[in-house]
């Protein structure tokens, strides 16, 4: 009987009720906790952003007033470090990008029996503190460090100058910090590349060159754009290497939030630069996605 | 977007060995394949036909020894400079192209003008014209097949090359892509080599088949040559089943040969004879043998005093198993077309079967 | 100062890096600031003090939020024990759970500002901000008046300390340690002493210079320079005055860094040749074997405090106030500065501390003499609006 449906039917591929009711029962966990730590927190932080300070001016107080021009002032006050968090985190992203893939590739395609201990280094660096591995960079970047001195030594860095307490420290340590999410997923794609498709290719006509444009990384741009808005998405975000690694001219706009909320306590205009963050790395990310998947990639 | 030479003639293998390191899988294996010609190396796995077919493709490196198209030495011609195409054993379709941008891909990159209707006419000989808009993944596993048969043969290669292109195709499907496979290659006149260890996949399709064992060539012909008169006992085995009789050369003049069986006297032509000296191992096919109830007058070569032990019905044929005097079990088949007696378990027989279909081999071969 | 038990930063900002780190493992921290999404839904509510009604005082343990490294400290057995705390343990027979609950003055009020609201037990009946971050709890009535029957040893406290702006007469909080604002340099690649803002900001060290993130250590310190006692009254153009300085010394490029705690790290691997630093870690550092010199600035730094409050959901308030008093027995008072360094608050513990460490009686980092508290100030409290404004002002200031 079982037979006989197969050929028979389009109606076999087309999930009864039963099965629609089964899956919706098991996306409910799923669905329940993004309510409960995204879609709450996120209602919450828009209302929080339209708030102001109330009438006492207590600390942590604030009074709904549905005041939106929350969200034009504290982007004007803080426009400098929008755009520079945007622009290091691009910065950051191609740089890794440019580190990332020839090392996924070769982890992927000449590793040989060393795969699986490369693999080991590329996670290594999670196995100590974020924080701990920026401090280091500090260290090592420091202005009486190793760095510094050889850099000085050779006549490349002038007397004076410094690394760190730049951009280029703060975009060095985000690109470092961020590497292991940029290998990570385009080392999975090359991986799992069949490489009887590179075969092929040679096979017709296509030189190596050729085939790395028309084939290798066609299919491993999914890779690609996961690699690079992990990297992109958190390191738009993130303080810790502007804080530690930049001056008071590199601060990003994490720094901002972070200082609204601990330091000031101005709840409003910390929530009302997240939700601005949020969104605008929300739009990029469509765009983004939307370009990579309809491009012709060949 | 290098134009391959135009490059014409029989490939010619020579001497070629090719190593893994203490494993040879390629031994000195020479071979000349006629241009236009359906060529299949066959063998089981591991016997370095799929390695020899990469050398041909250029995807692998001959440790020693040269391949040759016609008078041009192509053994350091990269895969993108060889005007050879493969048809790669999971077809290997790039799934990020459409059918169309599949089938063109070998033709942008050597610059080809007229690309779409190289493309049209190559999809209507593979009948999927239809389904150039589509990506590879929404296809069946046949039409990827013809797909990736479609993709090779539009570049008008010298030589095409096909690893196990039927091997993941049910059997009914096998059956269809066999014949349309030989169809085209008739319609285009390209040489296709076709590496498989189906033997009927092979004796269908090829004008030549080579059985390889072993990293070497075991014996090469047509298909009807290899099957009556193989070579070898691997052969003999693997295209088809065999009976062996231990036996001894008493005479050879003239076209035929006197061989002593077990005690019974047989003939069969001297050509036959595949032995270098006097101790055989005679062969003779199940398919080949009659059978007769004992007692029966018969004529050719004759065994008598079998014992039927087994009988097993195939639908086309039955089998029957014997067991000679000399406590060997032979294999008979019978087709079921009334010609043979009713028989049944534990009856006594007497087989019989015409000497050209005897093969004599070195009793010592294997 | 011994560093054995210094398991956090003392700085606010190095240690809210270090927590804020811990979060950022978190679902959306990565996301910028995003995390502090899940906190503010903890803010916020507009429910009213409950001010006036106190819980009944029950007994029982005193539960002591501190900082880490602030209290005397010995190995028994491999177990880490504190001898003062064991004296008042068995002098009274009070029990105390002690607790290094304080990171960070903002991380620790979030922490348990929703409970403080409501009028529910924070789980602790002794907390220790420091002086503007008491002054908010006082402000806020979320401290005890301290009932000075229990604190016998209450006149013990320094008269600098005994009457400040942000709890006149001391009604609310007791001092526990304080320390200066000052210059610190590293004596390998500084030749002079600092002793002013204009020496600070020279040219030999420009890009080279770090000040505090401490508001009120960095702009203390800059507004005293420009002839405003912060210990009074000074007007909102004054303080704006302040933060132009400091944002010119950034724009220009003197100041490399604003940092908490963490600016030791600078001054060790030579980003920072000179600081507007603590005196503690210059102290501190110096018995740790580093060549740093510490001067309080010509004109003016400033002295803090971290003091001892009693949380208005307490319900063990007198047992705790007969703690407050054992550590105004200038006899405990010594045992405890000789371990953590810091300027002790209490009246006679100099004498005590000869019997201890003579070299350490001596020492103006611990017992300031006159001269010394002359030149610092406390900086005062300030109302909500201003310290809204000023911290806003402050925090762009210094680029965030």
């Amino acid at each position: 009987m079982a037979i006989a449906r197969v050929g028979s039917s389009e109606k076999v591929y087309s999930p009864n009720k039963r099965s629609k009711r089964n899956a919706y029962l098991l996306l409910a966990p799923g669905l329940l906790w993004l309510l409960l730590f995204f879609v709450f927190p996120l209602l919450n932080l828009a209302e929080t952003s339209t708030k102001t300070p109330s009438p006492t001016f207590e600390t942590g107080e604030f009074v709904q007033s549905f005041r939106f021009a929350n969200f034009i002032d504290a982007f004007l006050a803080n426009q400098a470090q929008f755009y520079r968090s945007f622009t290091y985190a691009l910065a950051a992203t191609i740089i890794a990008l440019a580190i990332a893939y020839p090392l996924a590739y070769s982890i992927a395609f000449r590793s040989g029996a060393w795969k699986n201990f490369l693999l080991i280094l590329v996670i290594a660096p999670f196995f100590t503190s974020f924080l701990l591995r920026t401090l280091a960079w500090k260290q090592i970047l420091g202005a009486e460090g190793p760095v510094v001195f050889i850099l000085k030594f050779l006549g490349i860095l002038p007397d004076g100058a410094t690394i760190t307490a730049t951009a280029f420290s703060v975009i060095l340590g985000l690109t470092y910090n961020f590497l292991p999410f940029m290998t990570l997923p385009i080392y999975a794609s090359l991986d799992r590349l069949d490489y009887r498709l590179i075969e092929a290719s040679g096979d017709l006509y296509a030189n190596g060159a050729t085939t790395f444009r028309k084939v290798t990384l066609p299919l491993s741009m999914p890779g690609v754009v996961a690699g690079t808005l992990l990297t992109f998405i958190p390191a738009s975000g993130d303080y810790i290497n502007a804080q530690l690694l930049g001056s008071p001219d590199n601060f990003m706009i994490g720094n901002v939030i972070n200082s609204r909320f601990f330091r000031v306590v101005d709840y409003p205009t910390a929530a009302a630069l997240s939700f601005t963050l949020m969104t605008t790395i929300l739009i990029l990310v469509i765009i983004y996605i939307r370009r990579s998947g309809t491009d012709e990639l060949v | 977007m290098s134009e391959p030479k135009k490059v014409q003639g029989d490939l010619i293998l020579s001497n070629i060995t090719k190593s893994f390191g203490d494993f040879v899988a390629v031994d000195d294996l020479s071979l000349r394949i006629e241009q236009g010609s359906f060529f299949a190396l066959l063998g089981p796995s591991g016997c370095g036909k799929t390695t020899t077919l990469r050398m041909m493709a250029g995807l692998e490196e001959p440790t020693s020894g040269k391949i040759c198209i016609g008078d041009t030495d192509i053994t350091d011609t990269k895969p993108y400079d060889r005007p050879v195409n493969t048809v790669f054993q999971n077809y290997a379709l790039f799934p990020h192209l459409t059918i169309h941008e599949n089938v063109a891909f070998g033709l942008r990159r050597r610059g080809v003008k007229e690309i779409d209707p190289a493309v049209e006419k190559v999809l209507n000989l593979v009948e999927l014209a239809h389904l150039k808009n589509r990506k590879p993944s929404q296809l069946s596993g046949g039409q990827q097949q013809r797909i990736a048969l479609a993709r090779a043969i539009v570049n008008k290669p010298a030589l095409l090359l096909l690893d196990e292109p039927l091997g993941a195709l049910d059997l009914k499907l096998r059956r269809q892509m066999q014949i349309e496979l030989k169809w085209i290659q008739t319609e285009v006149g390209i040489t296709f080599v076709h590496v498989t260890h189906d033997q009927e996949e092979a004796m269908t399709m090829a004008d030549t088949v080579a059985v390889m064992n072993n990293g070497k060539i075991e014996q090469m012909g047509s298909p009807a040559d290899l099957y009556e008169n193989p070579k070898t006992v691997f052969v003999a085995n693997f295209l088809g089943q065999s009976n062996f009789i231990d036996g001894t050369l008493e005479s050879s003049d003239g076209a035929s040969v006197v061989a002593n069986i077990q005690g019974t006297r047989i003939t069969f032509p001297k050509a036959r004879n595949n032995a270098s000296g006097k101790d055989l191992k005679v062969g003779i096919r199940p398919e080949k043998f009659r059978l007769h109830s004992a007692g029966d007058s018969v004529n050719g070569n004759v065994l008598t005093g079998g014992i039927i032990t087994d009988i097993s019905f195939f639908g086309v044929s039955t089998q029957y198993l014997v067991e000679m005097a000399w406590k060997q079990e032979l294999m008979v088949f019978e087709q079921n077309d009334g010609g043979a007696p009713d028989l049944e378990k534990g009856d006594a027989v007497t087989l019989s079967w015409e000497p050209q279909f005897t093969f004599a081999l070195d009793a010592n071969s294997n | 100062m011994s560093n054995d038990f210094r398991e956090m930063p003392k700085d606010p900002k190095t240690r809210s890096l270090i927590n804020a780190q811990i979060s950022r493992r978190g679902l959306l921290a990565a996301a910028g600031g995003v995390g502090a999404v899940a906190l503010l839904a903890s803010c916020g509510s507009d429910s009213e003090i409950a001010a006036g009604s106190f819980p009944e005082d029950e007994g029982g343990t005193v539960r002591w939020a501190n900082w880490t490294a602030y209290m005397d400290q010995k190995r028994v057995d491999g177990e880490r024990t504190y001898p003062s705390l064991n004296k008042f343990i068995e002098q009274t027979g009070i029990d105390v759970d002690y607790l290094v609950k304080y990171n960070d003055n903002d991380e620790f009020y979030a922490q348990v500002q929703e409970k403080l609201k409501a009028g529910d037990d924070i789980g602790y009946d002794i907390v220790t901000p420091t002086d503007w971050m008491a002054a908010r709890w006082i402000r806020l009535g979320y401290a005890r008046e301290l009932d000075s029957a229990n604190i016998p040893n209450k006149g013990n406290i320094l008269d600098t300390l005994s009457d400040i702006s942000f709890d006149p007469g001391r009604n609310y909080s007791m001092t526990w340690q304080s320390g200066f604002a000052g210059f610190g340099w590293n004596k390998d690649l500084v030749d002079e002493d600092i002793l002013s803002l204009d020496q600070l900001f020279s040219e030999k060290y420009k890009g080279r210079v770090m000040v505090l993130s401490e508001m009120r250590d960095t702009i203390g310190i800059i507004l005293q320079y420009q002839g405003v006692d912060i210990s009074k009254q000074f007007s909102e153009d004054q303080f704006m005055n302040a933060i132009d300085f400091l944002k010119q010394k950034i724009s220009d490029g003197y100041i490399r860094q604003v940092k908490g705690n963490d600016y030791l790290e600078d001054m060790a691997n030579g980003d920072a040749l000179a600081v507007i630093g603590w005196s503690g870690d210059m102290f501190s550092e110096n018995l740790g074997g580093q060549n740093y010199g510490f001067a309080i600035p010509e004109s003016g730094g400033t002295l803090w405090s971290d003091n001892m409050l009693i949380a208005s959901t307490s319900s063990n308030k007198s047992n705790s106030e007969k703690l407050i008093n054992h550590y105004y027995d200038p006899a405990i008072a010594a045992e405890v500065a000789a371990w953590v360094n810091y300027i002790c608050p209490v009246k006679g513990a100099q004498e005590e501390m000869e019997k201890i460490d003579p070299t350490l009686a001596e020492s103006p980092f611990i017992f300031p003499d006159a001269e010394t508290l002359s030149k610092v100030q406390v900086f005062r409290g300030l109302s909500a609006e201003e310290e809204f404004n000023y911290s806003d002002a402050f925090q762009e200031a210094i680029g965030a």
